[in-house]
């Protein structure tokens, strides 16, 4: 029971300090984790645990570990000596929580980098006009009206209307396949 | 009122407007050389043409005082916006010139509106119309670019691609953002949708609506 126990622990600590670090999650604290998870180690030796933790997660995180690398790392660790070491029961919880936490670690450190607005959302309507205060308009073609939501991180978005005409779809479009194409080469490559 | 313009009404509707009645008042001593160059510079102006000079000049030749001038300019402005509104199917030339009668506009003039408004010069009138429509702006310059981000601060190996558009719109605004890859192939999903959509809609019946 104790084990599962310190199991239980030791996963919410690690998830305590990604919602911290990496989800920009300001309600968690470590005063937060320490009476919640580890209310009766000591203060000094919970604070040593979280910095080890907190280090180890940076080290995996930056360099975006895949499960082999992580398991060399992992292994380099417990044969450490000493207090600076991880036990095997560490070892499996760091690597259970970043088999599952791996891609949004990843997300969230690379919005850490972007600094453009970025394109959050889309809704589209198409349209059929058929009269207009100048008369009536049965020989205009379908009209497309977009909406694109636009939002740097941690800020509100703001929205972008625009309309298009089938001939300004199709040009849309075909970028669109210019682009998917330059994509396609870079990441085929590497 | 003869019992046929009880069936058809006229095309400037049940009350004529205001500006119309004051030119077929005005319109008395004019002679078909003026009226023609007035008409002339009145479709220019639908057109969207400046015709400010032409205005001028009209206005510094004339024998007919200004003020006259400017209702029977504000009156054939009126004829011809509204009969361009209705489409030409529902709009018949007898009925058209019957109403003009009506309004004691001479002969010669009726034929005159009559060539602009049943002539080749409608497509173009009904085009210049149709750019006053209200209208969300549309794109003017769409440039994009793909970056791999290689490292990054936060991470040491990133090899993200990643694509930055930017979009000049007719209203002048500008929009530079990023679309990381997977909002980028929702993007392209939604684009070659909404083209399905206006295929599909140019198919179907929907669109022969007709009066």
């Amino acid at each position: 029971m104790a084990e599962v126990d310190a199991a239980k622990s030791l996963s919410g600590l690690l998830n305590g300090i990604a919602q911290k670090v990496y989800y920009n999650n300001s309600e968690i604290t470590e005063e937060l984790l320490k009476t919640e998870l580890y209310p009766e180690l000591p203060q000094e030796e919970f604070k040593a645990l979280h910095e080890k933790m907190k280090g180890l997660l940076k080290s995996i995180a930056t360099a975006d570990m895949d499960h082999a690398q992580l398991e060399a790392f992992l292994t380099a660790q417990t044969k450490k000596q000493g207090g600076g070491g991880v036990s095997a029961e560490q070892a499996a919880a760091l690597s259970r929580f970043w088999k599952s936490q791996r891609t949004r670690v990843r997300d969230s450190l690379l919005a850490q980098s972007r600094w453009e607005p970025s394109l959050r959302g889309l809704s589209w309507r198409v349209d059929l006009q058929t009269a207009t205060s100048r008369g009536d308009a049965a020989h205009s073609g379908p009209v497309a009206l977009m909406e694109l939501e636009l939002g740097r991180a941690g800020q509100d978005s703001e929205f972008v209307c625009l309309e298009c005409d089938e001939a300004q779809i199709n040009q849309v479009l075909k970028r669109m396949a210019d682009i998917q194409e330059s994509i396609d080469r870079i990441v085929h490559r590497t | 009122m003869s019992s046929s313009h009880a069936k058809d009404p006229s095309f400037l509707g049940g009350r004529i407007p205001l500006e119309i009645e004051s030119m077929s008042k005005n319109l008395k001593d004019v002679d078909q050389e003026l009226f023609r160059k007035i008409l002339k510079a009145v479709v220019s102006a639908l057109e969207g043409k400046d015709c400010r000079e032409v205005m001028k000049s009209i206005a510094e030749s004339s024998v007919i005082p200004q003020d006259r001038l400017s209702h029977i300019i504000a009156g054939m402005h009126r004829v011809l916006s509204e009969a361009i509104r209705i489409p030409t199917p529902l709009l018949k030339q007898e009925a058209f010139k019957e109403d003009l009668r009506e309004l004691r506009i001479p002969e010669d003039f009726i034929a005159d509106f009559c060539s602009v408004v049943f002539g080749n010069r409608r497509a173009v009138l009904e085009a210049a119309a149709s750019q006053k429509d209200p209208q969300l702006p549309t794109v003017t310059d769409f440039k994009w670019r793909v970056d791999v981000a290689i490292s990054t601060s936060s991470l040491a190996r990133a090899l993200q691609p990643s694509v930055l558009m930017q979009m000049k719109l007719s209203d002048g605004s500008f929009h530079r953002f990023e679309v990381p890859v997977s909002k980028f192939q929702e993007l392209r999903y939604n684009v070659a949708l909404i083209l399905k959509e206006m295929n599909d809609l140019e198919k179907r019946s929907i669109l022969k609506i007709q009066d």
